[in-house]
């Protein structure tokens, strides 16, 4: 090791990289361009792959924060889905396909349910339909739940786009009180104890819930007694122009949103009111929205800044889904398995080697900074701990 | 409760902001009600597989557009930390019913709130709630938007009810309006999960080829034989008990903060002296 630490172009490039927090924006990044690959396949041996990659770089990349606990219930939330959908269609199937794997007894419902009937015979293609189309479904939400994990939600709410910086802010205002509210009703409960009042039901409720709220509500009053103090809520003032222009984009881009999506909706109107309406829309009205958000400069403390490991594990989630992007062009037969007949799904190399590309991070992407475990614990400072 | 009457509005709307909102909403109805009229043509965007996806993205834009253009004029701190304090109570009493027989807290403090601090203030609470509870307890996902913007109508909603309605009356407005909001959440984001929890080759599925009363019809029952008994009568009940029982004194705590906070007075500042 010749590079020291303080070189900084050396030492963003070294392997394996130096334990820091990843921009949380190449996380989700990674993770949707995860999930756009899984939204293109419905073979369950991809999806499945799909799956362990996003659990192996969870594994391996995730820190010791709260919200990196996240991604089991996410599983548990894909789990339950690909059941409902099947258990869906054993109910409210109505005997489509031609492989009768067992017949139920069936209910038909009254008249006013429009001769829906329940049960009745399960065919395998409606079974396996359900079964692909919630795993697919199921992907694409582990793939979030991936991010979620990975993530730093309190970094990303700072990488906010200047025009949503005050709901940033209340957010973030929000993401730190809500700790202190647990210890707030804790209070409230210790001093209905001291004063024996342990009363069950609404009184209860009221009794912990009022205080409660009287609290936070005079720590928001104070909090924005020190915010103002520190100079927060000082706007300079707006240019007109700019202010009409940045209106007159958000409106005529909303107007496009609407008639976009009346052209998606409508069969009958000609094809350019359709998606390029829509997208036209939208551009429009976020760029209303980045000048809306250019009203004021604000200086950050320690920004994220995009380094090797972010682009990095970027590029593998980008190549993820240009891969199989491609691959649905190519040979489309692979990510769709037949249903009638029914057809072992089989792997081909391009989509396995698409999604083993998403992968990556797991090693290219810096290990996170653990907060629990210090490496060398300094005599000190823990000597000093159990007395403060 | 002399405070009743008086008309507060923290977050004030202004006309441009008005029409923002009004166009905002009405795309996001359809997103929310694009099975209803989806059209038969397969080669159409809105091909079945495809639409949720592409309405999964176009709707975190239009509520991120419709969050700034409210802030737009700036909001003021007191505001702001009641928007993240009342945020926080919110989330924090989300996980206390969730998963419990539809036990769902998160909306009686947010139609109080309304109420109080007026339709805008109420649209950005309700938005901001469903968010910092989504992170709180890690609920990010491609129905965090169309959450976020039902409940914001929710807390619109109540912003706007009439004004001179006071005391007892005022309470069972409100109440009856908690109602309705819970039946009319549940509604929308059933609405939402429809074409994703019953695909499209069942007999409760969307049907393209089929007019508007008749998906309706069929989405009508699928919404009664999943939900409206269990997840939306329990949503409803708890609004309604939640603000009969406890809904007096979080009104006059609200608007004790309200009187606190001033936000009527006119904030001048002095031009520096030389």
């Amino acid at each position: 090791m010749t590079a020291r630490p303080s070189l900084p172009p050396l030492a963003a490039l070294r392997f394996p990289p130096l334990p820091r927090a990843l921009h949380p924006g190449a996380w989700w990044l990674w993770a949707l361009a995860m999930a756009t690959a899984a939204g293109r396949t419905t073979n369950p041996l991809l999806l499945t792959l799909i799956l362990a990659v996003c659990g192996h770089v969870v594994v391996r990349r995730r820190g010791d924060a709260p919200w990196a606990l996240a991604f089991r219930m996410y599983l548990l939330l894909g789990a339950f889905i690909v059941t409902g959908r099947v258990v869906f269609r054993i109910v409210f199937g109505g005997g489509q396909g031609d492989t009768v794997l067992l017949t139920l007894p069936q209910i038909p419902l009254p008249a006013w349910a429009a001769g829906v009937r329940l049960f009745g015979p399960v065919a395998a293609e409606q079974l396996l339909g359900g079964f692909y189309d919630g795993l697919r479904l199921a992907v694409m939400v582990v793939c979030v739940g991936a991010a979620n994990a990975l993530a730093n939600p309190k970094r990303m709410l700072k990488s906010l786009p200047g025009a949503l910086y005050e709901i940033g802010t209340a957010v973030v205002v929000a993401l730190t009180v809500a700790p202190q509210l647990v210890e707030s009703v804790q209070r409230v409960r210790r001093a209905r104890r001291l004063r024996a009042g342990g009363r069950k039901g609404p009184r209860a409720l009221r009794g912990i819930l009022v205080p409660v709220l009287e609290d936070a509500l005079n720590r928001s009053l104070a909090l924005a007694a020190a915010m103002a103090s520190h100079g927060y809520g000082r706007t300079g003032r707006i240019d007109p122009a700019t202010r009409l222009i940045t209106g007159l984009l958000v409106i005529t881009g909303l107007l496009g949103v609407c008639a976009g999506l009346y052209g998606v909706m409508d069969a009958t109107t000609p094809v350019y009111l359709g998606a390029p309406m829509l997208t036209a829309g939208l551009l429009v009205a976020v760029a209303g929205f980045v000048l809306g958000g250019r009203r004021l400069r604000r200086s950050r403390y320690r920004p994220d800044r995009w380094r090797a490991g972010e682009l990095a594990v970027t590029f593998s989630g980008i190549a993820a889904a240009t891969l199989m992007y491609l691959t649905s062009q190519l040979d489309p037969a692979g990510l769709y398995p037949s249903l009638t007949p029914l057809t072992w799904p089989e792997l081909s190399v391009l989509p396995a080697l698409a999604i083993l590309v998403g992968a990556l991070p797991a090693w290219l992407a810096p290990p996170p900074a653990l907060t629990q475990e210090e490496p060398e614990p300094k005599p000190v400072s823990t000597a000093k701990e159990p007395a403060a | 409760m002399s405070a009743a009457g008086r008309r507060v509005s923290v977050l004030r709307i202004r006309p441009r902001t008005w029409v923002v909102l009004a166009l905002a909403s009405a795309a996001g109805l359809v997103m929310f009600f694009w099975p209803l009229f989806a059209p038969p043509r397969p080669e159409a965007v809105a091909h079945s597989a495809d639409a949720p996806l592409i309405f999964v993205i176009v709707m975190p834009v239009v509520l991120a557009v419709v969050l700034a253009e409210m802030s737009s004029g700036g909001i003021d701190p007191k505001a702001l930390a009641l928007l993240g304090v009342l945020s926080a109570v919110n989330a924090g009493l989300r996980p206390l019913g969730a998963g419990t027989a539809g036990i769902e807290t998160v909306f009686f403090l947010l139609v109080l709130a309304g109420r109080v601090f007026g339709p805008g203030f109420g649209f950005v609470l309700g938005a901001l709630s469903l968010f910092a509870s989504a992170l709180l307890t890690a609920g990010v996902g491609p129905w965090l938007p169309f959450q976020m913007i039902s409940s914001a109508w929710i807390g619109l909603g109540a912003g706007l009810l009439p004004r001179r309605v006071t005391g007892r009356a005022e309470i069972a407005l409100l109440a009856c309006y908690g109602v309705v909001a819970a039946y009319t959440f549940g509604l929308l984001m059933n609405m939402w999960f429809w074409p994703f929890t019953a695909g499209t080759d069942t007999q409760l599925s969307f049907d393209p080829t089929a007019t508007v009363p008749e998906n309706l019809h069929t989405f009508l029952i699928f919404t009664l034989t999943t939900s409206t008994f269990g997840w939306d009568t329990g949503r409803a009940l708890t609004n309604l008990l939640a603000i009969v029982l406890v809904g007096p004194a979080v009104l006059a705590v609200l608007r004790r903060a309200s009187r606190r906070a001033a936000f009527d007075a006119p904030v001048v500042f002095d031009p520096p002296r030389a």
